[in-house]
């Protein structure tokens, strides 16, 4: 608890290490940081020319339509695949300094939701090219987002706190993700699944917070039954952490 | 008043990746901690046993050991970076390490760009940091590298600007491992009256050396290590030459 409120304390410490992050990233390289948009960009129109050809799907519904999955789905998966060296990676502050664990947690989540800011640019053109209106859904992505981030933090410190211990979980975490992008209404969408979609939609994580951020910008409205699942399975991830956190949050050092 | 209190601490590592086969040559080594196996066939090193230290506002401690006594070990606790396995340590006061002083340097950010990061690690707002900055700049006489990248730096530019950035600030409790000497002779010799300013205006001191003379001049008192057990706690004469007869 009290490295909780430390860790927000050190906020200019977790914006400022997000912000070297992506920075240093791109430092030498002439379009910077704008290789993020740029490489997403190339994905969604590749996946989308081919997969609008194999569904048969119209080209113009279908690169809205997954452009903005991908760049929510960058998101998600970025933060995920972040989490598993979050400590790993801040060995160097940890074992030298008395520093609040859970400001490098929030470090990869500035990080993430700035090639997020990065990735909306594309979502952006792609409306401005297909000539696609602008649904007044929009707004609500913020409090889908207001969701999702809670939801990320926690998540963020279970996966990192495994993965410091347990060095094989990576590999099966990178696996796990990969299955979760086709599991997830991503490149598809759920009518296309029929009956059987339901469970790999309902009952999937990934898909429940996908669909809280994604679905104003389809210009639906995510339900309460969306709402309600996401706050089920936050509520299940802190029962998870908090103890874990509280009984290891000593030990990541000495895993290090 | 800031002080440090360790009551009965010990840190054992456990070392879940060396196989139990390399088990007998680190037993049969002379430096580190005490090797273990657990039941389950982890291997754990004791770094620390058992400590028991009183610090308070003024002592000036000297730390006291062969290589891998857990001088180290000691100085990591006290950071509070290590809380010990088990026993508890109590920290009260701004500490500052200058165990590993490019700590949170980035080689691909310019040294301006540094300093801020670095000043944040220290407890400082960015606006505090940035503030610094002048006197940061005077002090490592980097001049124009200051806005180049720190990969083009020397070893000896990037210790100076370490150096300039992490003594900017008098902190309660300074930790140092082995006194620092930066640069060339004109700036050993700034430096080493700035460390001596900031020794002088701490609370508390912890220096882990291995020169008897230095221990002597900045120290009052001083714990000798052995094999991660404090066996001897007294004056710096009297504990240094318990530590030379015994070798």
């Amino acid at each position: 608890m009290e490295d909780l409120l430390a860790g927000f304390c050190a906020w200019q410490m977790w914006v400022l290490l997000g912000l070297t992050d992506i920075r240093q990233r791109y430092k030498r390289s002439r379009f910077g940081q704008f290789w993020i948009t740029f490489s997403t960009g190339v994905f969604v129109a590749g996946i989308g020319i081919v997969y609008s050809y194999l569904f048969n799907r119209d080209i113009h519904e279908y690169i809205p339509y997954l452009s903005i999955n991908i760049v929510f789905w960058t998101f998600i998966a970025g933060i995920v695949t972040d989490s598993i060296d979050v400590f790993t990676q801040a060995g160097q502050y940890l074992r030298h300094q008395a520093l609040p664990k859970t400001a490098f947690v929030m470090r990869v989540l500035v990080r993430q939701l700035l090639v997020l800011a990065h990735n909306v640019v594309i979502i952006a053109v792609v409306f401005l090219v297909f000539g696609v209106p602008l649904p007044n859904t929009m707004p609500f992505v913020l409090p889908g987002l207001a969701v999702l981030l809670p939801a990320a933090f926690l998540i963020s410190i279970t996966i990192g706190l495994l993965c410091t211990r347990f060095r094989d979980l990576p590999q099966i975490v990178h696996s796990l993700l990969q299955i979760a992008f086709f599991l997830t209404p991503i490149m598809w969408q759920v009518d296309q699944m029929g009956e059987r979609s339901h469970y790999i939609v309902n009952y999937n994580p990934f898909a429940i917070f996908l669909m809280l951020v994604t679905e104003p910008l389809h210009g639906r409205l995510p339900g309460w039954d969306i709402y309600g699942r996401a706050f089920a399975i936050i509520m299940a991830v802190a029962l998870v952490t908090a103890p874990l956190f509280a009984r290891f949050r000593a030990r990541i050092v000495y895993w290090l | 008043m800031p002080f440090i209190r360790l009551h009965n601490a010990s840190v054992v590592f456990p070392i879940y990746n060396s196989r139990s086969r390399s088990l007998r040559s680190m037993l049969l080594s002379r430096v580190g901690g005490v090797v273990k196996t657990d039941g389950a066939g982890t291997i754990t090193v004791q770094a620390l046993k058992g400590i028991n230290l009183e610090l308070a506002a003024g002592d000036r401690l000297a730390l006291i050991g062969h290589n891998g006594a857990g001088k180290s070990t000691l100085l990591r606790v006290l950071s509070g970076a290590y809380e010990p396995s088990t026993g508890f340590a109590e920290i009260n006061g701004r500490v500052s390490s200058l165990l590993d002083m490019t700590m949170g340097m980035d080689m691909e950010l310019t040294g301006a760009e540094n300093v801020i990061l670095r000043g944040v690690f220290l407890g400082m707002t960015i606006a505090e940091a940035r503030s610094c900055m002048s006197e940061v700049e005077a002090f490592s006489e980097l001049g124009g590298f200051m806005h180049l990248p720190m990969r083009t730096y020397s070893s000896g530019m990037r210790l100076r600007l370490a150096f300039a950035i992490s003594t900017v600030r008098t902190p309660d409790i300074l930790l140092l491992d082995e006194f620092i000497s930066v640069g060339d002779e004109a700036f050993a010799r700034k430096a080493r009256r700035r460390l001596e300013h900031m020794i002088d205006n701490s609370h508390i001191m912890v220096l882990a050396s291995h020169s008897p003379d230095m221990l002597r001049q900045y120290c009052n008192r001083a714990v000798l290590l052995e094999g991660g057990r404090i066996v001897c706690d007294g004056t710096v004469d009297a504990v240094l030459d318990r530590y030379i007869n015994n070798t």
